[in-house]
């Protein structure tokens, strides 16, 4: 590996001189390796399971003995309601964007209610028109929040198959 | 055309002359080899390399860019999986790289059926093609055990999800809620009642 380079006097030399080619070879390979198999942008995933009826569905069998935690998006607001017990939370958008730091705060404060102390369901629907356009963005915003607090089993339904539904 | 002896030199047009070694040369002669300092180089490579490991993915790209696309941001780490992957751009809606219809078409769409006809047919044969495979045990060890594993309603790990009903949405974020929720429930109705939608990390 190393290499004594002769001081020419006849005592041993002190310096040792390294041959980095291989490591430079290696080095070489190596980037170019790294940068051909790079992933520069990170994918994850949200895990939802479709719910609730379709149009397709004539008869939605409601489970009653459950109250079950409602978000619907909407252009403009979101609502977060209960089921069975009809109570319904109005989160008007901030700005141009909804506020999803109160939304969060509702969603923590459910959770840590006893009908959700021990449950990780939740049902995500979005209302969206042509006039009055939501996003996928919004949507997935809602459900990462949700799982973030600690509603894990998202499903996502059609607005009309929400247990609980704002009637305006 | 003159025959030179083997071994570095320097070419007289490259203006090399100041890193010519004058100590090693005998009296009188210039230096035929010389030395570069190679400390900065290893040094970049170095970082370069220690970067790139740091930022290496042993999972690979599942999904592939596309023009007309940019998917949501979200928080969630949890590492996608193989799966049929659905593709909604901002014109087009594919299932594994072939175009099923134009956003605008199923947009104006007011169909009582409530899904996309043309995306269930291709939908509905795969289902039922993976189902095949499920069922003749063509699959991994951790994947047979997930699928063991929710026919028990045990909770599956992320990225070893059973690939029975299990598709990807990608999506672009600025993508109609109306066009996701018929996706969705022609993913439904075809029978693929889990769905991974792919977003970017934070």
């Amino acid at each position: 590996m190393g290499a004594a380079i002769g001081t020419g006097d006849g005592k041993k030399s002190v310096n040792v001189e390294l041959n980095i080619v291989p490591f430079i070879d290696l080095m070489s390979c190596l980037t170019a390796f790294l940068l051909v198999t790079a992933v520069w942008v990170n994918i994850a995933q949200i895990n939802i399971q479709p719910k609730g009826k379709t149009r397709d569905t004539t008869n939605v069998q409601q489970d009653d003995e459950h109250v079950t935690l409602s978000v619907l998006v909407q252009a403009d607001r979101i609502w977060v309601g209960l089921s069975r017990i009809n109570q319904f939370q109005e989160i008007p958008k901030k700005g141009d964007q909804q506020d999803w730091e109160r939304f969060e705060n509702t969603l923590k404060e459910n959770k840590a209610s006893a009908f959700f102390a021990d449950r990780t369901d939740i049902e995500v629907a979005a209302e969206s028109t042509s006039q009055s356009k939501v996003e996928y963005q919004d949507i997935i915003h809602a459900m990462d929040v949700a799982v973030k607090v600690g509603f894990v089993d998202v499903g996502l339904t059609d607005p009309n198959g929400l247990a609980a539904r704002p009637s305006l | 055309m003159p025959v030179h002896s083997a071994g570095p030199r320097l070419y007289r047009s490259v203006p090399f002359k100041h890193l010519v070694k004058k100590s090693g040369s005998t009296a009188g002669q210039r230096a035929a080899n010389i030395s570069l300092n190679l400390t900065p180089f290893v040094d970049m490579m170095t970082i370069l390399v220690t970067f790139l490991l740091m930022v290496f993915s042993s999972t690979g790209q599942l999904l592939q860019a596309q023009k007309g696309l940019e998917l949501p941001i979200a928080d969630s780490h949890d590492t996608l999986q193989q799966a049929p992957v659905i593709i909604v751009t901002t014109d087009e809606i594919t299932y594994q790289g072939q175009l099923v219809a134009t956003v605008d078409s199923v947009l104006r769409d007011d169909s009582p059926t409530f899904k996309i006809d043309a995306l269930f047919e291709r939908l509905d044969a795969a289902a039922k093609k993976i189902k095949e495979d499920v069922g003749m045990g063509k699959l991994p060890k951790d994947l047979a055990k997930a699928c063991e594993d929710a026919k028990q309603n045990i909770r599956p790990q992320p990225g070893k999800i059973c690939p029975d009903g299990l598709a990807i949405l990608q999506a672009d974020e600025s993508t109609d809620a109306r066009l996701i929720n018929k996706i969705v429930n022609t993913a439904k109705a075809a029978g693929f009642d889990n769905l991974l939608f792919a977003v970017k990390n934070k």
